[in-house]
């Protein structure tokens, strides 16, 4: 008897202090949010999103040029890693299946998505900085959707795979040719998920620091100058944080606010979608 | 249709001068990889096209990480001619004056930044991931576990300024002294604690650092854990044990693979993170006993001295901290995705 | 004949409020194999999961009525369900092995009740195997993993996980429909030699099953008991009119 009431006390001990961990690991995670929550909406204002940067040590100002750099890296980044990203994925989950090949891409893709985004700025900058002699917008672009990719590639491929196959075979049978059978009813098919992917993504991206800091460097004045230097939030946020100047690290709050919420709100959207289309039962 | 595949197979099969006999057997499956290969029914330039598109767009990935690699290796020819390998690896120097350059202090601090978080976060990643699979009532579990999910997709930069204004004071006004006063008065392990606690320093890196992996490494465990059939775990409960003895016995070692890989994967991220140690870790070329000094790792060295490099001998060093750093992530990735392969085989038999 | 187990008006609730079982009173006689039938979702297994309680491992399942045991009802709060499942074993569907050695599977309940002398440990594992009629075959691969041995083996092999605790009762949940026909024919032999020692109560799809193996047989439909007998009666002359249409094969 003494031995079960033992084992009992044991188990509601370790399994309290796992819930402990728990709790303990979450209070953290709430903390810093709500920090940025509390320090980000404390710091923001209209002239965030309309002015540009004042000289440095001088109150006010915006970061109007990081808003706009940001928007114009990311998109870019987009425009060349989405396409480059599904139709690596269709091809691994389409023409290569089942085929070593696909299989060694697919696991190097896997690997890619977590090799360190500071790598891949430091290669961006050897290919596209230094033989130009100057910081470029192209270049952070270039980076962003280098890291991009592989997340496109991997969800694309198992999207597309949990398609039907017997849903190309009805296709085929009316005499379509495979090229039309993908992009005409197999990307429906995978639609939701693929944009899912894509979304995730950007998200992904979107908080990227590292591989912007020697690629589209940064940039104090407004420019939409692809071709050289431009500001985006994620270095602003460096620069402004470790500068020494009270308003810099107001608006660096501000800036990190604002990043965390559209990355909150992406991912939120993507997971949604794919609750919706996935998990009906 | 498989019907109408095979007589046109047959027909085309002719032309090539193959027997209708041959051809009219073959089953779906070769059909379809007939198919794949682009060699359907209707076979025309569009479809080729469309072949060569994605076949090209695929390979980018194989292109990126052999021309990161290459490209690295070039770039860091002349240091690597100059230092070589072991004494670059070797050196603690690191002067951009004299330009002597050596990576072991960058190499030190990342190791120890990243073996710190590890220890600190994977008890507390397996504890929510068992909260979350064999505690929380499920009302909670799905709550919980999105939250974990959304966690980990905030950007390490917001973890690296949160740990600058917020986590570097705490450090420095209690949690530093109270250590120093506790644990750094016992011998030897004293040394740990020795110093002025001034909260940019190895400690508080990877207390940043591990709290950016955790969500990552729990939600990796909590799959894992996911995969244990809930009948085996029914024939525990059948057999009189607690709810701890079905985990500790049943749930762990039968996941035991897949978080063994996970935790692998969470050191590949931890080792390459730049931002969140970037702020709180100071950027000190040394080689310290006190987890109260500042440090460098190779991410937070290229971050701040990579656009300052003013001598190609001194970039071209800093490109070879960066291919160190690629090919040790690169191969502790591919560790973990081999124990994740293995575990996803097993599951799928 | 002593009766071990008794249900008496027991009804069952699934999270959400499926009544899955009406009503149901049973008994279930010591050493003796009494065996559940009835068409899928007719709530055997479920009526089965309630002898040792396996629905309070999900939270919202609510039980009504008593299950008498050693004069107690199982169904009340203060049972200590630990307790009660070291005295209840349970075989599933699919053989259940636990990620160790084949020694350490059947050592493992035995481990749990705090025996922890090599020899005794040795002795009673070897019992068991020999109990489930599988020594012969692993008594020299004792340390090598569980998941080595094929699907029967493995089925027996938890079968003498069950033994070794020396339980009143073996709940056997269509032990064989995962096994091939040699296997499933040893794990029914072994049913007839264990009915000695332990009472048994089985779930199966199966009927010739059983009626090969089991003493007394209970049919449920939709969550009711429409009829308990001698097992050579239930499938010579049952009383009930569905009965006669489900043993004969007209459905299910």
């Amino acid at each position: 008897m003494t031995r079960a009431r033992m084992r009992k006390l044991e188990s509601v001990g370790a399994l309290a202090l796992c819930s402990l961990a728990a709790f303990a690991g979450l209070f953290w995670l709430v903390f810093i949010l709500g920090d940025v929550l509390v320090h980000g909406i404390k710091a923001l204002h209209l002239h965030l999103f309309f002015k540009d940067p004042v000289p440095p040590g001088m109150q006010g100002g915006g970061l109007r040029n990081a808003f706009v750099g940001q928007l114009l890296i990311t998109f870019a980044a987009t425009i060349i890693g989405v396409p480059m990203g599904i139709l690596g994925g269709t091809f691994l989950a389409e023409y290569a299946r089942g085929k070593w090949m696909a299989r060694i891409i697919s696991v190097l893709s896997d690997i890619m998505v977590s090799v360190p985004s500071i790598v891949i700025g430091t290669f961006i900058y050897a290919l596209m900085v230094r033989p130009f002699g100057h910081f470029n917008g192209w270049a952070g672009a270039v980076a962003l959707a280098i890291i991009m990719v592989p997340v496109v590639v991997r969800t694309t491929e198992s999207m597309l795979t949990l398609v039907p196959w017997t849903l190309r075979e009805a296709a085929f049978a009316l005499g379509a040719p495979y090229y039309k059978v993908i992009t005409q009813v197999v990307y429906r098919g995978a639609a939701a998920g693929i944009l899912t992917g894509v979304l995730l993504s950007i998200a992904r991206v979107a908080g990227e620091t590292a591989p912007l800091l020697f690629t589209s460097f940064n940039n104090n004045f407004f420019s939409t100058d692809m071709n050289g230097p431009i500001a985006s939030l994620t270095v602003t946020i460096f620069q402004y944080a470790m500068g020494p100047y009270e308003d810099w690290h107001r608006q660096a709050w501000a800036a990190s606010f604002i990043i965390a919420l559209f990355i909150l709100v992406i991912t939120i959207i993507g997971r949604t979608i794919v609750k919706m289309r996935y998990d009906k039962g | 249709m498989i019907e109408q595949l095979r007589v046109k197979f047959a027909r085309r099969g002719q032309a090539f001068g193959l027997a209708p006999s041959f051809i009219l057997p073959l089953k779906g499956k070769i059909l379809k990889r007939a198919l794949q290969m682009g060699i359907g029914p209707k076979k025309n330039t569009a479809d080729i096209l469309f072949y060569g598109l994605t076949a090209l767009a695929s390979f980018t990935v194989l292109m990126i990480i052999l021309g990161v690699f290459f490209v690295l290796l070039k770039e860091s020819a002349l240091s690597i001619r100059e230092f070589g390998v072991i004494r670059f690896i070797s050196s603690t120097d690191w002067n951009p004056v004299t330009e002597s350059f050596g990576a072991a202090t960058n190499l030190f601090g990342t190791a120890v930044t990243t073996l710190l978080a590890m220890v600190m976060a994977i008890p507390v990643a397996l504890g929510i991931a068992i909260f979350i699979t064999e505690v929380a009532p499920s009302s909670l579990k799905g709550p919980v576990g999105a939250a974990i999910e959304l966690l980990a997709a905030i950007p390490s930069i917001i973890y690296g300024m949160w740990g600058l204004f917020t986590l570097a004071p705490i450090m420095a006004e209690y949690i530093e002294p109270a250590l120093q006063s506790t644990l750094g008065r016992v011998p030897l392990l004293g040394i740990l604690f020795h110093g002025t606690p001034m909260g940019i320093d190895i400690l508080t890196a990877s207390v940043v650092l591990s709290i950016m992996i955790i969500p990552f490494t729990a939600s990796i465990s909590r799959d894992a854990f996911n995969l244990t059939p809930s009948v085996v775990k029914e024939s525990a409960y059948a057999l009189g044990a607690t709810r701890w003895e079905v985990v500790k016995n049943v749930v762990v070692p039968y996941s035991k693979i897949g978080i063994f890989g996970g935790a692998v994967l969470s050191l590949g991220r931890a080792l390459g993170e730049t931002m969140a140690v970037a702020f709180v870790l100071g950027n000190n070329h040394q080689i310290t006993s006190s987890l109260f000094d500042a440090a460098a790792t190779i991410t937070v060295t290229l971050a701040n001295e990579f656009t300052e490099a003013d001598t190609n001998l001194y970039l071209s060093s800093l490109f070879y901290l960066a291919l160190l750093l690629f090919v040790l992530s690169f191969l502790t990735l591919a560790v973990a995705k081999f124990f994740m392969l293995r575990t996803e085989r097993r599951h799928s038999r | 004949m002593k009766i071990e187990m008794e249900t008496r008006g027991l009804n069952f609730y699934y999270v959400g409020g499926v009544h899955a079982l009406k009503d149901v009173t049973l008994p279930i006689y010591k050493n003796s194999v009494t065996a559940l039938i009835g068409p899928s979702g007719c709530g055997k297994t479920t009526l089965l999961r309630c002898f040792n309680r396996m629905h309070d491992l999900y939270p919202g399942n609510r039980y009504e009525g008593e299950i008498i045991f050693e004069g107690t009802n199982i169904l009340s709060n203060d049972i200590d369900l630990i307790e009660l499942r070291s005295r209840i074993g349970m075989v599933f569907q699919k053989p259940t092995p636990f990620p160790m050695s084949i020694f350490d599977n059947v050592a493992y309940g035995l481990r749990l009740n705090g025996v922890k002398k090599k020899p005794d440990l040795a002795e009673r594992v070897e019992l068991a195997l020999r109990q489930a009629a599988l020594w012969q075959e692993v008594k020299d691969k004792l340390l090598e993993s569980a998941y080595a041995l094929s699907g029967g083996q493995q089925q027996r092999l938890v079968i003498a996980r069950a033994l070794a605790v020396e339980p009143d009762v073996i709940l056997f949940d269509e032990p064989t429909s995962a096994l091939d026909p040699i296997s499933t024919a040893k794990i029914e032999e072994l049913l007839e030699q264990l009915k000695k020692s332990v009472t048994i109560i089985i779930v199966t799809h199966n009927l010739q099953q059983a009626a090969r193996v089991s003493d007394r047989t209970g049919f449920l439909m939709l969550g009711e008991l429409i009829e308990f007998d001698a097992t050579e009666a239930m499938f010579t002359a049952p009383n009930v009119k569905l009965t006669v249409d489900y043993v004969t094969g007209r459905f299910g």
